[in-house]
């Protein structure tokens, strides 16, 4: 004798099951993206009506979009520890396949930022980890996608599978948090002119011929301080990436970000990027501007992210053939 | 009796607190500080996955400690905003499941509403009414608390940044890392207060026809950032000293003269910042020449922890207010008007 209580909340679809012995007492689901967690203690609320003895409550663990998909686990595991009963997590995509009658298949749902959850099944069992891909990769795989819209998980299929071995205990959130931290050991400093010998050389390596001199260098540090910022970060001793900002008539302009090869990536240039703006709005800049060589555009969704937006491309403007994007953001 | 457990999960600390009535049972904190602290500021997703990963444990803790099982909780109190919104979410959500489980009420409660009624526990007089500096990381306001459950005037509130966003970003600019409030408290230990005359924001007489009791912090940053540029051999401690003691003077001279204005002759200073040492000092100080009585909470509880929460929903029983819906939402940008959800 057994009765389970099964939520999901990885799509934007909140789902509640009671199940009890294979035979269905309750099955409810709402569709709102933005409203899990008002959502399901109501069809929870509803489902406790019908039964109020629970013996197992089943959720899906994901993956799906975070905030979301914490309402139901978060639930999950505190209704299971008021109840003195245990709580058992289930890939919320099983729940989904679960339901689908075919061989080989792929069971992919909305992961926003123009991306896919996914895995892929065959004869009843899933046979990859699930991922998250652009939607035009997974098409590429040949193999037939049901999505989202079509299917959502399952509440009932998840109380079954529950009840099988393949459980999860952790939220299946496969990317990071949209955050970076940096290395261990990086600081940050302003950037002086005994910064020079090495910067020069940083410059040869990562621009060439656009490469700034110590001449240029030291003009941008010979303007009023008031109006230039110019920051370095080291790592060990080492100087590893500098970043300038210049403000002139209400608009600060970016100047430089540039870190080394070895690097890149790490989220220093963020770092750097963050502490620019935070200067020009403390100069009360009604924008910041940059300009960035097209082709060498690596930094572009860095940019994107923090609202920087095209405004304009200038032709020549690095060299013959070598084309600037001009990019803005508004502070104001 | 009412026994109520609390849950806060606004910002960076995953906590919960037991209350009886206004007796403090238990105050649990598992904070994700240190892993926001290479980003000099709270990352909401880092801060959501760590409430989720420590809820359980902490509720567990805070029973153990309080030595009651969940069957006696008599209620359920949680922070509903405002806060980050995936935050405040997972709070919300595991306080849904408890209270539905157990079939008690559950309390949706605001979070700076909390704040000052922590000062009720443990303390047999309660302070009412009273003037209430609330100051915090989001927040810096002057309240006239008449019935904290029930009537809350605001008197005035920051016009740009919060106090502690101006701790946080000051400490950033000058290096000393995150959280600003404390590094720039340790500093400022050995630093003058008065070697550098930074700007106090709306004291001019201008200003104070317009907004008495409201703040204004941004050109305080502006001065210590301009100055910092301008002197590249500052003295670090100087100039915390100097920047802590703008901030705290503008906090307390504008609460005393809402005290003063209003013939309120009591204070209660309230939120993360109030756990300042140089403002508890100099509050103590001015409170006694000005013949207010003055009461902050011990520095533990000043900072979000999940007692005050309790505390806020006992307040609100005591005062039969009635629970909340099933099913309420979090806010983020809750106004201090809303007390109960």
């Amino acid at each position: 004798m057994s009765t389970i209580l099964a939520i999901d909340t990885s799509t934007s679809q909140t789902s509640v099951a009671l199940v009890k012995d294979g035979k269905v007492l309750f099955n409810k689901t709402h569709n709102d993206a933005l409203a899990h967690g008002e959502v399901l203690p109501k069809l929870v609320a509803q489902a406790l009506e019908i039964n109020r003895g629970i013996d197992l409550v089943a959720v899906g663990m994901g993956p799906g979009p975070f905030t979301g998909l914490r309402v139901g686990i978060a639930f999950a595991q505190s209704f299971a520890l008021a109840a003195d009963i245990k709580w058992v997590g289930v890939c919320s995509l099983d729940a989904m396949a679960a339901v689908i009658n075919e061989g080989n298949f792929i069971v992919s749902t909305d992961a926003r930022r123009k991306e896919r959850y996914w895995a892929e099944y065959k004869d009843g069992l899933r046979i990859t980890q699930p991922a998250v891909a652009s939607a035009s990769s997974l098409e590429k795989l040949g193999v037939k996608i049901f999505s989202e819209g079509d299917y959502y998980p399952d509440p009932v299929a998840l109380a079954e599978i529950a009840s099988t071995s393949n459980s999860v205990d952790q939220p299946i959130y496969i990317r990071k948090p949209d955050a970076y931290p940096l290395p261990a050991g990086v600081k940050f400093r302003v950037m002086s002119a005994l910064d020079l010998v090495v910067a020069t050389a940083i410059e040869k390596e990562v621009y060439g011929k656009a490469a700034w001199s110590s001449a240029q260098f030291k003009e941008e540090f010979a303007k009023a301080p008031k109006d230039a910022y110019y920051l370095a970060a080291e790592a060990g001793g080492e100087l590893i990436a500098y970043a300038g900002i210049f403000y002139v008539a209400d608009v600060a302009d970016i100047h430089t970000i540039t870190v080394i090869d070895k690097y890149r990536r790490k989220g220093i240039g963020r770092e750097l990027l963050k502490r620019l703006l935070d200067w020009a709005r403390v100069k009360k800049a009604e924008a910041v501007m940059l300009e960035m060589r097209l082709g060498n555009d690596a930094a572009r969704p860095l940019y994107e992210q923090n609202g920087f937006v095209e405004i304009s491309k200038r032709e020549n403007y690095y060299g013959p053939g070598l084309t600037a994007v001009v990019m803005r953001k508004e502070l104001k | 009796m009412a026994l109520v457990l609390g849950i806060e999960t606004s910002c960076d600390e995953t906590a919960v607190g037991i209350v009886n009535e206004r007796k403090l049972l238990a105050n649990v904190i598992s904070s994700s500080v240190e892993q926001h602290a290479r980003f000099g500021g709270v990352v909401p997703e880092v801060a959501s996955r760590a409430h989720l990963e420590a809820m359980q444990q902490v509720i567990k803790q805070a029973l153990k400690d309080a030595s009651v099982t969940l069957k006696d909780i008599d209620a359920i109190a949680v922070t509903a905003g405002p806060g980050l919104i995936g935050a405040l979410l997972v709070g919300v959500s595991s306080a849904s499941g408890l209270a539905l489980a157990l079939d008690k009420p559950l309390y949706g409660v605001n979070h700076l509403s909390a704040h000052i009624a922590v000062d009720q526990l443990d303390n047999d007089v309660v302070m009412q009414p009273t003037i209430a500096l609330l100051v915090s990381g989001g927040h810096s306001s002057i309240l006239q608390v008449n019935n904290l459950a029930k009537d809350v005037i605001v008197k005035g509130a920051t016009i740009d940044d919060a106090a502690g966003e101006a701790f946080d970003k000051i400490a950033r600019i000058m290096g000393l890392g995150f959280p600003g409030g404390p590094v720039i408290d340790k500093q400022a230990v050995s630093g003058g207060r008065d070697a550098i005359n930074f700007p106090r924001g709306l004291t001019q007489s201008t200003d104070l026809e317009k907004h008495p009791y409201d703040f204004s912090f941004s050109g305080l940053k502006t001065a210590v950032s301009r100055y910092l540029q301008q002197t590249p051999n500052y003295k670090k401690s100087d100039v915390a000293a100097s920047f802590q003691e703008a901030v705290v003077d503008v906090l307390i001279s504008k609460s005393l003269s809402a005290c003063k204005e209003s013939g309120i002759d009591r204070l209660v200073i309230a939120g993360g910042v109030a756990a300042n040492s140089r403002l508890r000092e100099l509050a103590k100080q001015r409170c006694e020449l000005s013949k207010v009585e003055l009461r902050i909470p011990p520095i533990g509880l000043c900072t979000d922890n999940g007692a005050m929460v309790a505390a806020m929903g006992s307040l609100a029983i005591s005062q039969g207010v009635a629970p909340s819906q099933i099913g309420i939402s979090a806010d983020s940008a809750a106004s201090i008007a809303q007390v109960i959800w």
